[in-house]
């Protein structure tokens, strides 16, 4: 079974076997530039984001697929759901900006809560930080799709099985002539 | 990978699988039997171009993970532009280009090269192998010769090529196609 799944590699030429991993790496890349086009369209470094969290109910559910944009002449408002990043999180939080202070040289910096949470983000934030500033800023919510990130939640609840998923697909592809 | 002269074995009913080993087999004949030289530069160009697009894609990963995104943006425009650019002109290098070409070889005949193409097609759900073998030769004349027949007739019930028949229908082909260039 093994024997026959290798077979197409083994009969293929030096080239065929270049042509394969080059359009597996075409795949990646596809996937990679795709990703890197968005980022430069929106401004956002993570254009589209998963929720994870029932924070924002009933606005976002866990699962949804929030789309970003982050645009640096668009001014941040109250009552905007923004996504940001804390210190020592990896995970970005999305939620909805309470209050925000405006400088005339266009300095802003702004709390945040989650509709759900009963008290404000500062216990989420940094030891001792207070405020939000534009750069703790990945994008704000310009869109969203229900559910379609259950499927990330998941991937990422059961690691193996994502790896799974993965190394079968890489295999298909390489080990499949066109 | 590597020559092998074992038998191969594939699943007749796979188009591709089959198209592929048929393929490899007429890339034997006439690069062995009828010893013509295969030349690369078709598919050499192609995978110049594949690993271009894929240069440029990883070159956008590492400069956008050493200076990360808002100081990377002008690299990553132009970055994601040529990668579709090159997307673009690789589908139409294999459309219009190498038009399911699969083997060239070329051939000294006195002080004449000759240059034969072949090409295949399998449409699909289809078990018609299509198969277009074209000569130019140094005049820049060309002819072709085409047929069309069903998987069946080169692949045994044991799902492995029969390299004679395969080698048969080649070297007729190439007789004819040889011999027609004599009578004008």
């Amino acid at each position: 079974m093994l024997d026959s799944l290798f077979d197409d590699v083994k009969r293929m030429n030096k080239r065929q076997f270049i042509y394969q991993v080059l359009s597996f790496g075409m795949i990646v890349s596809s996937a990679l530039m795709i990703w890197k086009g968005l980022m430069v369209v929106t401004g956002s470094e993570s254009p589209i984001v998963v929720v994870l969290s029932g924070s924002m109910e009933p606005a976002f559910h866990r699962g949804d697929l929030l789309f970003l944009t982050n645009y640096p002449e668009e001014p941040v408002r109250v009552g905007e759901i923004v996504v940001f990043k804390v210190e020592g999180r990896d995970i970005p939080i999305v939620h909805r900006v309470l209050k925000l202070h405006e400088k005339n040289n266009g300095t802003v910096k702004f709390l945040t809560k989650g509709d759900n949470n009963s008290v404000d983000d500062r216990g989420l934030y940094a030891q001792g930080q207070l405020w939000l500033t534009k750069k703790d800023v990945v994008g704000r919510a310009r869109g969203f799709l229900p559910y379609v990130g259950m499927v990330t939640i998941y991937m990422n609840e059961y690691p193996k099985f994502k790896f799974a998923v993965l190394a079968c697909l890489a295999v298909y592809v390489l080990v499949h002539r066109e | 990978m590597g020559e092998s002269n074992e038998t191969v074995k594939i699943n007749k009913w796979d188009g591709a699988a089959a198209k592929n080993a048929i393929d490899d087999a007429i890339r034997e004949v006439l690069t062995g039997d009828l010893k013509c030289n295969e030349s690369f530069a078709l598919i050499d160009g192609r995978l110049f171009l594949c690993a271009l697009a894929v240069g440029v894609a990883l070159y956008a990963l590492l400069w956008d993970y050493l200076y990360p995104f808002p100081q990377s943006r002008l690299v990553l425009i132009v970055c994601v532009s040529s990668y579709f650019i090159l997307m673009s002109i690789l589908t139409l290098y294999t459309t219009f280009k190498e038009k399911g070409i699969f083997v060239v070889a070329k051939e000294k005949v006195g002080n004449n090269t000759r240059i034969w193409e072949a090409s295949s097609y399998v449409k699909k759900h289809d078990d018609k192998y299509n198969l277009v073998i074209v000569m130019r030769d140094s005049t820049g004349k060309s002819r072709e010769a085409s047929f069309n027949k069903s998987f069946a007739n080169y692949i045994d019930t044991n799902g492995a090529v029969v390299q004679t028949i395969v080698t048969n229908e080649i070297t007729k082909l190439y007789n004819s196609l040889s011999s027609e260039k004599k009578e004008k």
